[in-house]
Protein backbone atom coordinates (compact mmCIF):
# COMPACT_ATOMS: atom_id res chain seq x y z
CA UNK A 1 0.00 0.00 0.00
CA UNK A 2 3.09 2.37 0.97
CA UNK A 3 4.52 1.18 -2.17
CA UNK A 4 1.32 2.08 -4.42
CA UNK A 5 1.45 5.65 -2.57
CA UNK A 6 5.21 6.05 -3.04
CA UNK A 7 4.63 5.29 -7.31
CA UNK A 8 1.65 7.80 -7.51
CA UNK A 9 4.02 10.46 -5.60
CA UNK A 10 6.66 9.81 -8.09
CA UNK A 11 4.85 9.75 -10.81
CA UNK A 12 3.19 12.79 -9.83
CA UNK A 13 6.67 14.44 -9.32
CA UNK A 14 8.00 13.15 -12.24
CA UNK A 15 4.75 14.29 -14.72
CA UNK A 16 5.26 17.83 -13.00
CA UNK A 17 9.09 18.04 -14.09
CA UNK A 18 8.02 17.22 -17.64
CA UNK A 19 5.14 19.88 -18.21
CA UNK A 20 7.42 22.05 -16.74
CA UNK A 21 9.98 21.06 -19.00
CA UNK A 22 7.15 20.77 -21.92
CA UNK A 23 6.16 25.15 -21.56
CA UNK A 24 9.88 25.82 -21.99
CA UNK A 25 10.55 24.14 -24.71
CA UNK A 26 7.17 23.93 -26.17
CA UNK A 27 8.18 27.70 -27.19
CA UNK A 28 11.33 26.71 -28.21
CA UNK A 29 9.62 24.30 -30.12
CA UNK A 30 7.86 27.36 -32.30
CA UNK A 31 10.92 29.55 -32.21
CA UNK A 32 13.43 26.80 -34.09
CA UNK A 33 13.38 25.26 -37.08
CA UNK A 34 14.03 21.22 -37.36
CA UNK A 35 17.30 19.85 -37.85
CA UNK A 36 18.97 20.02 -41.06
CA UNK A 37 18.21 16.95 -43.36
CA UNK A 38 20.31 15.60 -46.02
CA UNK A 39 23.66 17.84 -45.38
CA UNK A 40 26.21 14.78 -46.47
CA UNK A 41 28.88 16.39 -48.23
CA UNK A 42 27.47 15.66 -51.88
CA UNK A 43 28.59 16.97 -55.98
CA UNK A 44 25.23 17.56 -58.35
CA UNK A 45 26.60 15.45 -61.41
CA UNK A 46 23.22 15.50 -62.99
CA UNK A 47 20.65 18.34 -62.32
CA UNK A 48 17.68 17.77 -65.42
CA UNK A 49 13.99 19.03 -64.76
CA UNK A 50 13.09 16.67 -62.27
CA UNK A 51 16.24 14.13 -62.04
CA UNK A 52 19.01 15.02 -60.06
CA UNK A 53 22.16 12.69 -58.99
CA UNK A 54 24.64 13.15 -56.32
CA UNK A 55 27.92 11.71 -55.29
CA UNK A 56 28.63 11.36 -52.27
CA UNK A 57 32.07 12.34 -51.19
CA UNK A 58 34.07 9.45 -49.64
CA UNK A 59 34.94 8.72 -46.41
CA UNK A 60 37.07 5.79 -47.05
CA UNK A 61 40.66 5.86 -47.87
CA UNK A 62 39.88 2.59 -49.78
CA UNK A 63 36.33 1.82 -51.01
CA UNK A 64 34.61 -1.42 -52.23
CA UNK A 65 35.00 -1.70 -56.37
CA UNK A 66 31.26 -1.56 -57.20
CA UNK A 67 30.00 1.64 -57.06
CA UNK A 68 26.34 1.85 -55.25
CA UNK A 69 23.61 3.96 -56.37
CA UNK A 70 20.63 4.71 -54.24
CA UNK A 71 17.20 5.10 -56.34
CA UNK A 72 13.98 7.07 -54.39
CA UNK A 73 10.46 6.97 -55.05
CA UNK A 74 9.28 9.47 -57.07
CA UNK A 75 6.77 10.34 -54.69
CA UNK A 76 9.18 11.59 -51.74
CA UNK A 77 12.72 13.61 -51.50
CA UNK A 78 15.89 11.17 -51.38
CA UNK A 79 16.94 12.57 -47.58
CA UNK A 80 15.13 9.71 -46.13
CA UNK A 81 18.32 8.00 -46.42
CA UNK A 82 20.52 11.16 -45.43
CA UNK A 83 18.29 12.48 -42.53
CA UNK A 84 21.11 13.72 -39.93
CA UNK A 85 24.99 12.70 -38.56
CA UNK A 86 24.21 9.35 -36.69
CA UNK A 87 21.00 8.76 -38.39
CA UNK A 88 22.24 8.76 -42.32
CA UNK A 89 22.07 5.34 -44.33
CA UNK A 90 24.86 7.22 -46.71
CA UNK A 91 26.72 7.99 -44.05
CA UNK A 92 26.55 4.50 -43.12
CA UNK A 93 27.13 3.11 -46.07
CA UNK A 94 30.40 5.73 -47.10
CA UNK A 95 31.96 4.65 -43.52
CA UNK A 96 31.41 0.74 -44.33
CA UNK A 97 33.50 1.54 -47.87
CA UNK A 98 31.25 1.66 -50.09
CA UNK A 99 31.19 5.15 -53.41
CA UNK A 100 28.32 6.20 -52.73
CA UNK A 101 25.72 7.99 -55.45
CA UNK A 102 22.05 8.63 -55.56
CA UNK A 103 19.21 9.37 -57.96
CA UNK A 104 16.75 11.42 -56.30
CA UNK A 105 14.00 13.59 -57.53
CA UNK A 106 12.92 17.60 -57.83
CA UNK A 107 9.05 18.30 -58.18
CA UNK A 108 8.04 17.87 -62.08
CA UNK A 109 8.12 21.14 -63.48
CA UNK A 110 4.71 22.32 -65.01
CA UNK A 111 6.25 21.72 -68.87
CA UNK A 112 7.09 18.44 -67.18
CA UNK A 113 3.94 16.77 -67.31
CA UNK A 114 4.57 14.69 -70.62
CA UNK A 115 7.16 12.84 -68.70
CA UNK A 116 6.04 9.25 -68.95
CA UNK A 117 7.12 6.00 -67.57
CA UNK A 118 9.63 5.77 -70.32
CA UNK A 119 11.03 8.21 -69.32
CA UNK A 120 11.97 7.15 -65.89
CA UNK A 121 13.18 3.55 -66.98
CA UNK A 122 14.37 4.15 -70.58
CA UNK A 123 15.98 7.66 -70.17
CA UNK A 124 16.47 8.95 -66.39
CA UNK A 125 18.04 5.16 -65.07
CA UNK A 126 20.24 5.04 -68.01
CA UNK A 127 21.59 8.29 -68.18
CA UNK A 128 22.37 8.00 -63.94
CA UNK A 129 23.67 4.55 -64.59
CA UNK A 130 25.93 5.82 -67.29
CA UNK A 131 27.27 8.40 -64.83
CA UNK A 132 27.82 6.55 -62.40
CA UNK A 133 30.53 4.14 -64.52
CA UNK A 134 32.12 7.14 -65.96
CA UNK A 135 32.67 8.97 -62.27
CA UNK A 136 33.80 5.68 -60.62
CA UNK A 137 35.80 4.21 -63.70
CA UNK A 138 34.13 0.94 -62.95
CA UNK A 139 31.50 -1.10 -65.83
CA UNK A 140 29.30 -2.40 -63.11
CA UNK A 141 27.09 -0.84 -60.19
CA UNK A 142 25.11 -1.70 -57.73
CA UNK A 143 21.07 -0.55 -57.48
CA UNK A 144 19.99 -0.11 -54.00
CA UNK A 145 16.35 1.15 -54.26
CA UNK A 146 13.15 2.24 -52.16
CA UNK A 147 9.59 1.57 -52.78
CA UNK A 148 8.09 2.96 -56.66
CA UNK A 149 12.13 3.43 -57.22
CA UNK A 150 12.51 -0.38 -56.59
CA UNK A 151 9.63 -0.72 -59.67
CA UNK A 152 11.63 1.94 -61.57
CA UNK A 153 14.71 -0.13 -60.93
CA UNK A 154 13.15 -3.46 -61.99
CA UNK A 155 11.82 -1.97 -65.17
CA UNK A 156 14.96 -1.22 -66.14
CA UNK A 157 16.89 -3.94 -65.31
CA UNK A 158 14.63 -6.22 -67.01
CA UNK A 159 14.60 -4.36 -69.87
CA UNK A 160 18.86 -3.46 -69.64
CA UNK A 161 20.24 -6.81 -68.73
CA UNK A 162 23.96 -6.16 -69.97
CA UNK A 163 24.04 -2.30 -68.83
CA UNK A 164 26.20 -3.51 -66.24
CA UNK A 165 24.10 -4.31 -63.29
CA UNK A 166 26.05 -5.70 -60.65
CA UNK A 167 23.57 -6.31 -57.88
CA UNK A 168 19.96 -5.31 -57.19
CA UNK A 169 18.29 -4.60 -53.79
CA UNK A 170 15.00 -3.33 -53.13
CA UNK A 171 13.38 -2.00 -50.44
CA UNK A 172 9.48 -2.53 -49.93
CA UNK A 173 8.68 -2.57 -53.77
CA UNK A 174 5.70 -4.07 -55.17
CA UNK A 175 4.69 -6.14 -57.58
CA UNK A 176 1.31 -7.27 -57.37
CA UNK A 177 -0.89 -3.97 -57.03
CA UNK A 178 -4.12 -5.72 -56.48
CA UNK A 179 -2.93 -6.74 -53.22
CA UNK A 180 -2.55 -2.65 -52.08
CA UNK A 181 -5.98 -2.68 -50.59
CA UNK A 182 -6.12 1.30 -49.76
CA UNK A 183 -4.86 2.44 -53.05
CA UNK A 184 -6.99 0.17 -55.25
CA UNK A 185 -10.18 1.30 -53.46
CA UNK A 186 -9.16 5.02 -54.27
CA UNK A 187 -8.16 4.35 -57.65
CA UNK A 188 -11.25 2.66 -58.07
CA UNK A 189 -12.18 3.43 -62.35
CA UNK A 190 -15.44 3.51 -61.38
CA UNK A 191 -15.02 6.92 -59.37
CA UNK A 192 -11.43 7.69 -60.46
CA UNK A 193 -11.24 9.98 -63.73
CA UNK A 194 -7.28 9.79 -64.00
CA UNK A 195 -7.78 11.11 -67.63
CA UNK A 196 -9.67 14.21 -66.08
CA UNK A 197 -7.26 14.72 -63.41
CA UNK A 198 -3.99 14.83 -65.39
CA UNK A 199 -5.85 16.94 -68.01
CA UNK A 200 -6.78 19.32 -65.73
CA UNK A 201 -3.99 19.83 -63.22
CA UNK A 202 -1.03 19.06 -65.43
CA UNK A 203 0.93 16.72 -63.11
CA UNK A 204 -0.70 15.16 -60.37
CA UNK A 205 -0.33 17.54 -56.92
CA UNK A 206 1.69 16.77 -54.32
CA UNK A 207 -1.12 17.53 -51.97
CA UNK A 208 -3.49 15.20 -53.23
CA UNK A 209 -0.73 12.56 -52.53
CA UNK A 210 -0.18 13.58 -49.11
CA UNK A 211 -3.69 13.62 -48.55
CA UNK A 212 -3.92 10.13 -49.57
CA UNK A 213 -0.72 8.74 -47.58
CA UNK A 214 -2.06 10.56 -44.68
CA UNK A 215 -5.80 9.11 -44.99
CA UNK A 216 -4.06 5.24 -44.90
CA UNK A 217 -3.58 5.74 -41.25
CA UNK A 218 -6.49 8.04 -40.10
CA UNK A 219 -5.83 8.13 -36.69
CA UNK A 220 -2.10 8.72 -36.98
CA UNK A 221 -1.91 12.61 -37.13
CA UNK A 222 -4.30 13.25 -34.40
CA UNK A 223 -2.41 11.01 -31.73
CA UNK A 224 0.89 11.55 -33.46
CA UNK A 225 0.68 15.52 -32.57
CA UNK A 226 -0.77 14.40 -28.47
CA UNK A 227 2.71 12.13 -28.75
CA UNK A 228 4.70 14.97 -29.32
CA UNK A 229 3.08 17.49 -26.81
CA UNK A 230 3.30 14.82 -24.43
CA UNK A 231 7.21 14.28 -24.84
CA UNK A 232 8.11 17.85 -26.06
CA UNK A 233 10.66 17.37 -23.01
CA UNK A 234 12.27 14.57 -24.46
CA UNK A 235 14.87 16.75 -27.25
CA UNK A 236 15.39 13.08 -28.77
CA UNK A 237 11.73 12.73 -29.27
CA UNK A 238 11.15 16.24 -31.05
CA UNK A 239 13.54 15.96 -33.39
CA UNK A 240 13.12 12.25 -34.57
CA UNK A 241 9.35 13.87 -34.80
CA UNK A 242 10.59 17.17 -36.25
CA UNK A 243 12.54 14.93 -39.20
CA UNK A 244 10.23 12.08 -40.16
CA UNK A 245 7.22 14.73 -40.06
CA UNK A 246 9.32 17.32 -42.65
CA UNK A 247 9.87 14.17 -45.09
CA UNK A 248 6.38 12.64 -44.66
CA UNK A 249 4.54 16.16 -45.62
CA UNK A 250 7.53 16.95 -48.13
CA UNK A 251 5.74 14.94 -50.65
CA UNK A 252 6.51 15.32 -54.96
CA UNK A 253 3.53 15.70 -57.22
CA UNK A 254 3.91 13.42 -59.69
CA UNK A 255 4.66 14.03 -63.59
CA UNK A 256 0.65 13.64 -65.07
CA UNK A 257 1.41 11.46 -68.20
CA UNK A 258 3.84 8.62 -65.78
CA UNK A 259 1.11 9.39 -63.21
CA UNK A 260 -1.56 7.99 -65.62
CA UNK A 261 0.14 5.48 -67.09
CA UNK A 262 0.90 3.92 -63.13
CA UNK A 263 -2.95 4.55 -62.58
CA UNK A 264 -3.81 2.64 -65.71
CA UNK A 265 -1.18 0.00 -66.46
CA UNK A 266 -0.47 -1.06 -62.59
CA UNK A 267 -3.51 0.06 -60.44
CA UNK A 268 -6.15 -1.14 -62.51
CA UNK A 269 -4.06 -3.17 -65.41
CA UNK A 270 -1.85 -5.25 -62.40
CA UNK A 271 0.05 -5.52 -65.57
CA UNK A 272 3.47 -6.60 -63.99
CA UNK A 273 2.44 -9.70 -62.14
CA UNK A 274 -0.12 -10.26 -65.17
CA UNK A 275 3.73 -10.29 -67.40
CA UNK A 276 1.87 -8.10 -70.01
CA UNK A 277 3.56 -4.79 -68.83
CA UNK A 278 5.03 -2.35 -71.70
CA UNK A 279 7.68 0.01 -71.52
CA UNK A 280 8.52 1.57 -74.81
CA UNK A 281 7.08 -1.15 -76.55
CA UNK A 282 9.29 -3.88 -75.20
CA UNK A 283 7.44 -6.34 -73.13
CA UNK A 284 8.82 -6.41 -69.31
CA UNK A 285 9.97 -9.54 -67.75
CA UNK A 286 11.56 -9.42 -64.52
CA UNK A 287 13.00 -13.01 -65.20
CA UNK A 288 15.59 -11.50 -67.65
CA UNK A 289 17.12 -10.07 -63.73
CA UNK A 290 20.05 -12.52 -63.25
CA UNK A 291 22.09 -10.21 -61.12
CA UNK A 292 22.57 -11.00 -56.70
CA UNK A 293 19.39 -9.68 -55.80
CA UNK A 294 17.71 -8.78 -52.23
CA UNK A 295 14.37 -7.64 -51.34
CA UNK A 296 13.50 -6.59 -47.93
CA UNK A 297 9.87 -6.03 -46.74
CA UNK A 298 8.64 -4.04 -43.90
CA UNK A 299 6.33 -6.98 -41.74
CA UNK A 300 4.22 -3.73 -40.36
CA UNK A 301 4.07 -1.56 -44.32
CA UNK A 302 0.64 0.39 -44.42
CA UNK A 303 1.59 1.42 -47.98
CA UNK A 304 3.09 -1.67 -49.40
CA UNK A 305 1.45 -4.30 -47.63
CA UNK A 306 4.08 -7.80 -47.78
CA UNK A 307 1.44 -9.51 -50.29
CA UNK A 308 1.78 -6.51 -52.62
CA UNK A 309 5.90 -7.43 -52.80
CA UNK A 310 5.80 -11.40 -51.96
CA UNK A 311 5.65 -12.33 -55.64
CA UNK A 312 8.79 -10.04 -56.36
CA UNK A 313 11.20 -12.93 -55.43
CA UNK A 314 9.71 -15.51 -57.19
CA UNK A 315 9.87 -13.44 -60.47
CA UNK A 316 13.31 -12.46 -60.61
CA UNK A 317 15.20 -15.13 -62.44
CA UNK A 318 18.34 -14.60 -60.76
CA UNK A 319 19.80 -17.66 -58.67
CA UNK A 320 21.22 -15.64 -55.62
CA UNK A 321 18.20 -14.09 -54.57
CA UNK A 322 17.03 -13.32 -51.59
CA UNK A 323 13.57 -11.57 -49.50
CA UNK A 324 14.02 -10.94 -45.82
CA UNK A 325 11.04 -9.16 -43.65
CA UNK A 326 12.29 -7.02 -40.90
CA UNK A 327 10.45 -5.15 -38.13
CA UNK A 328 8.75 -2.08 -38.92
CA UNK A 329 6.82 0.06 -41.08
CA UNK A 330 7.36 1.60 -44.61
CA UNK A 331 9.71 4.79 -43.32
CA UNK A 332 10.94 3.15 -39.96
CA UNK A 333 12.49 0.22 -42.40
CA UNK A 334 14.73 2.40 -43.59
CA UNK A 335 15.76 5.19 -40.98
CA UNK A 336 15.77 5.74 -37.33
CA UNK A 337 16.59 4.05 -34.67
CA UNK A 338 15.09 0.80 -35.41
CA UNK A 339 16.58 0.62 -39.72
CA UNK A 340 20.02 1.10 -37.50
CA UNK A 341 20.09 -1.58 -35.39
CA UNK A 342 18.31 -3.69 -38.36
CA UNK A 343 18.47 -3.05 -41.82
CA UNK A 344 21.26 -1.07 -42.50
CA UNK A 345 23.94 -4.09 -40.90
CA UNK A 346 22.35 -6.48 -43.27
CA UNK A 347 22.45 -4.65 -46.07
CA UNK A 348 25.91 -3.85 -45.28
CA UNK A 349 27.17 -7.66 -45.19
CA UNK A 350 24.83 -8.44 -48.35
CA UNK A 351 26.38 -6.40 -50.38
CA UNK A 352 29.68 -5.97 -48.90
CA UNK A 353 30.93 -9.67 -50.18
CA UNK A 354 29.48 -8.98 -53.62
CA UNK A 355 31.00 -5.40 -54.40
CA UNK A 356 34.61 -6.83 -54.70
CA UNK B 1 0.05 -6.15 -12.30
CA UNK B 2 -1.37 -2.84 -12.90
CA UNK B 3 0.06 0.64 -13.47
CA UNK B 4 -0.66 3.63 -10.36
CA UNK B 5 0.32 5.88 -13.34
CA UNK B 6 -2.13 7.90 -14.80
CA UNK B 7 0.13 9.06 -17.26
CA UNK B 8 1.20 5.76 -18.32
CA UNK B 9 -2.75 4.63 -18.30
CA UNK B 10 -3.17 7.89 -20.67
CA UNK B 11 -0.56 6.70 -23.24
CA UNK B 12 -1.94 3.51 -23.71
CA UNK B 13 -5.36 4.54 -24.03
CA UNK B 14 -3.82 6.84 -27.01
CA UNK B 15 -2.60 3.81 -28.52
CA UNK B 16 -5.63 2.29 -27.94
CA UNK B 17 -7.36 4.64 -29.55
CA UNK B 18 -5.34 5.46 -32.48
CA UNK B 19 -5.62 1.56 -33.11
CA UNK B 20 -9.07 1.88 -32.80
CA UNK B 21 -9.42 4.94 -35.48
CA UNK B 22 -6.89 3.49 -37.87
CA UNK B 23 -8.78 0.26 -38.03
CA UNK B 24 -12.85 2.38 -38.41
CA UNK B 25 -11.79 4.89 -40.37
CA UNK B 26 -9.39 2.87 -42.59
CA UNK B 27 -12.48 0.26 -43.02
CA UNK B 28 -14.63 3.35 -43.92
CA UNK B 29 -11.99 4.79 -46.31
CA UNK B 30 -12.09 1.47 -48.52
CA UNK B 31 -15.91 1.42 -48.78
CA UNK B 32 -17.14 3.00 -52.32
CA UNK B 33 -19.30 5.51 -50.01
CA UNK B 34 -16.02 7.61 -49.23
CA UNK B 35 -14.48 6.87 -52.65
CA UNK B 36 -17.44 8.17 -54.18
CA UNK B 37 -17.35 11.22 -51.68
CA UNK B 38 -13.64 11.81 -52.01
CA UNK B 39 -13.83 11.75 -55.71
CA UNK B 40 -16.80 14.06 -56.39
CA UNK B 41 -15.10 16.41 -54.30
CA UNK B 42 -12.29 16.09 -56.05
CA UNK B 43 -14.44 16.52 -59.34
CA UNK B 44 -15.64 19.84 -57.35
CA UNK B 45 -12.29 21.48 -57.85
CA UNK B 46 -11.84 20.24 -60.86
CA UNK B 47 -14.79 21.60 -62.28
CA UNK B 48 -13.70 24.81 -60.36
CA UNK B 49 -10.06 24.71 -61.36
CA UNK B 50 -11.05 24.80 -64.97
CA UNK B 51 -13.66 27.69 -64.84
CA UNK B 52 -11.26 29.69 -63.25
CA UNK B 53 -8.59 28.63 -65.63
CA UNK B 54 -10.94 29.66 -69.01
CA UNK B 55 -11.79 33.01 -67.44
CA UNK B 56 -8.03 33.48 -66.54
CA UNK B 57 -6.73 32.90 -70.33
CA UNK B 58 -9.60 35.31 -71.72
CA UNK B 59 -8.64 37.85 -69.11
CA UNK B 60 -4.96 37.48 -70.36
CA UNK B 61 -5.89 37.55 -74.21
CA UNK B 62 -8.23 40.37 -73.40
CA UNK B 63 -4.89 42.30 -71.80
CA UNK B 64 -2.62 41.40 -74.53
CA UNK B 65 -0.82 38.84 -72.10
CA UNK B 66 0.71 35.43 -72.49
CA UNK B 67 -1.44 32.75 -70.87
CA UNK B 68 -0.05 30.04 -68.19
CA UNK B 69 -0.36 27.44 -71.12
CA UNK B 70 1.76 29.72 -73.31
CA UNK B 71 4.43 30.43 -70.38
CA UNK B 72 4.60 26.23 -69.65
CA UNK B 73 5.21 25.86 -73.15
CA UNK B 74 8.14 28.40 -73.22
CA UNK B 75 9.59 26.68 -70.33
CA UNK B 76 9.19 23.78 -72.03
CA UNK B 77 10.70 24.88 -75.14
CA UNK B 78 14.03 26.50 -72.46
CA UNK B 79 14.03 22.97 -70.64
CA UNK B 80 14.74 21.36 -73.85
CA UNK B 81 17.23 23.86 -74.90
CA UNK B 82 19.20 23.25 -71.56
CA UNK B 83 19.40 19.65 -71.95
CA UNK B 84 20.73 20.08 -75.36
CA UNK B 85 23.56 22.39 -74.22
CA UNK B 86 23.93 19.72 -71.56
CA UNK B 87 24.42 17.01 -74.37
CA UNK B 88 26.36 19.30 -76.38
CA UNK B 89 28.80 20.16 -73.32
CA UNK B 90 29.12 16.82 -72.55
CA UNK B 91 29.96 15.90 -75.98
CA UNK B 92 32.86 18.68 -75.84
CA UNK B 93 34.44 17.04 -72.41
CA UNK B 94 33.36 19.93 -70.51
CA UNK B 95 32.41 19.44 -67.01
CA UNK B 96 31.59 21.75 -64.80
CA UNK B 97 34.28 22.64 -62.29
CA UNK B 98 34.66 20.87 -58.85
CA UNK B 99 37.32 21.01 -56.57
CA UNK B 100 40.04 18.07 -56.91
CA UNK B 101 39.70 15.33 -54.47
CA UNK B 102 41.76 12.67 -54.08
CA UNK B 103 40.15 9.45 -55.19
CA UNK B 104 40.00 6.67 -52.80
CA UNK B 105 41.50 2.73 -54.39
CA UNK B 106 38.50 0.40 -54.78
CA UNK B 107 39.99 -2.77 -53.43
CA UNK B 108 38.46 -2.84 -50.49
CA UNK B 109 37.28 -6.65 -49.02
CA UNK B 110 34.44 -7.10 -46.79
CA UNK B 111 35.84 -8.09 -43.26
CA UNK B 112 35.80 -11.41 -42.51
CA UNK B 113 33.00 -13.26 -40.26
CA UNK B 114 33.49 -13.96 -36.42
CA UNK B 115 33.52 -17.38 -35.56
Amino acid sequence: MATAAFDVLDGAAREFERAMQRNLKGLEYFQTGGPTLGATPKDVLIERGTMRLYHYHPRADDVYRVPLLLVMATTNRGYIFDMVPGQSLVEYLLDAGFDVFMLDWDAPRADERNLSLESYVLDFLPAAVARVKEESGEDDVTVVAYCFGGVLSLLWAALHPDDGLANLVTFTTPVDFSRMEMFQSWADRRFFDVDRLVDTFGNCPGDYLYTAFDMLRPGQRAAGNIRLYDNLWNDDFVKAYRMFDRWSADILPLAGEYFRQTTKKLMWGNELIEGTLEVGGRRVDLGNINVPFLHVAAEHDHIVPTAASAPLVGMVGSKDKNEIVLKGGHVSLVAGGNAIKRLWPNLVEWLGVRSI
Amino acid sequence: MTSTDPAAFFREMLGEWEKMANKVGGDFARSDEFTRAMHGATAATMSTQEAISAMMTRALAAANMPSRTEIEDLSGRLGRIEDQLARIEAALGGKPERPARPKPSRTRKPPEKKG
